[in-house]
């Protein structure tokens, strides 16, 4: 599982390496809304490994709550651009 | 119907949450469920087409895993187009039924919906597909 | 002798269970990198989503099912997650390749 826990981490890298290296607006809200998957994600295992409810429910909570906000800027985004 | 389905989803939320099926958790999560706001006005949606278009999304999942395999093997070979798939329901659909459309296609790798054009009489899809040339 | 069979089926099956449980959280880990690696390349911004859709629905469903096996105190925390993960990501990548469309539209 720890091994697990690594790679998922190491797949967290790849999108906060594009976010880094873009600058075209689409793309960095596509590679934070894979972020914000992601580190649910990681919460979610975590969560499982240390049989700990609580941190499970934070783990959803981010993975709701965080998807609709990005959905909110990209709504946001066109408005601006539009 | 759509009604009954918003309420439905909201006590399946509450229960997973709460995790606690005593009757004193049950009533809470109905009353809250029954006294948030529901939409005002709503288009008709019979059984059978909000049945069939579930099932038709419950069955897209396997097919989008047999679609990402594919994707992943073939990575070089793809390339992207834009068309119009005509919707099933024409007209004026409910809109939980045009939610589980977008939902159908796009969940499959190789289809991302754009957007409903047209009063909503079909939607506009955004497909990969692979090139044919060597072999 | 089918008594003592009968007694091992719970050991056998939860042996089974987390066999099932690595492999489908190996696969989902797989998911993400092929996933996420063409978001490093050139491709077009709306293959990439198709990408993203792969990495991040497809593979953390995977997982998310791995964790399931795994019969642990928080399935109804896991189901919610996976529910609300396969919709909000779905209507998500829709979201953004919407929005982004009438910017690219020639």
């Amino acid at each position: 599982m720890t091994l697990l826990v690594f790679g998922m981490v190491l797949a967290l890298l790849l999108p906060i390496l594009v976010v880094c290296r873009r600058t075209d607006v689409w793309h960095r809200l596509a590679a934070f809304a894979s972020v914000s998957t992601k580190v649910a994600m990681v919460m979610l295992v975590v969560s499982v490994v240390r049989d700990d409810w609580m941190v499970g429910l934070v783990g959803v909570i981010v993975l709701s709550v965080g998807n609709g906000a990005v959905m909110l800027l990209a709504n946001l985004l066109q408005g601006v651009e539009g | 119907m759509s009604r009954l389905i918003v309420i439905a989803l909201r006590m399946l939320i509450w229960l997973l949450l709460s995790a606690d099926p005593e009757l004193l958790n049950v009533a809470i999560g109905l009353a809250v469920s029954l006294a948030l706001p529901l939409p005002r006005r709503v288009r008709a949606l019979s059984p059978g087409q909000f049945w069939r278009a579930l099932g038709d999304s419950v069955t897209a999942l396997p097919q989008a895993y047999s679609q990402a395999a594919r994707l992943l093997l073939h990575r070089r070979l793809e390339e992207s187009v834009v068309h119009d798939e005509p919707a099933r329901v024409g007209g004026r659909a409910s809109s939980v039924l045009v939610f589980l459309d977008v939902f159908r296609i796009t969940l499959t790798p190789f289809t991302i919906a754009l957007g409903l054009e047209g009063g909503g009489r079909r939607y506009r899809v955004h497909e990969l597909v692979f090139e044919e040339k060597e072999r | 002798m089918s008594g003592e069979l009968l007694a091992d089926a719970p050991g056998v099956l939860a042996a089974l269970a987390q066999g099932a449980s690595a492999v489908l959280l190996g696969l989902g880990l797989l998911f993400w990198f092929a996933g996420s690696w063409p978001l490093l390349g050139r491709a077009s911004y709306l293959t990439k989503l198709h990408y993203l859709g792969i990495s991040d629905t497809l593979g953390s469903a995977l997982m998310l099912l791995g964790l399931l096996l795994r019969f642990q105190r928080e399935w109804p925390l896991l189901v919610l997650a996976l529910l609300s993960l396969v919709v909000w990501n779905t209507i998500f990548g829709y979201v953004l390749a919407a929005c982004s469309q009438p910017r690219r539209r020639p």
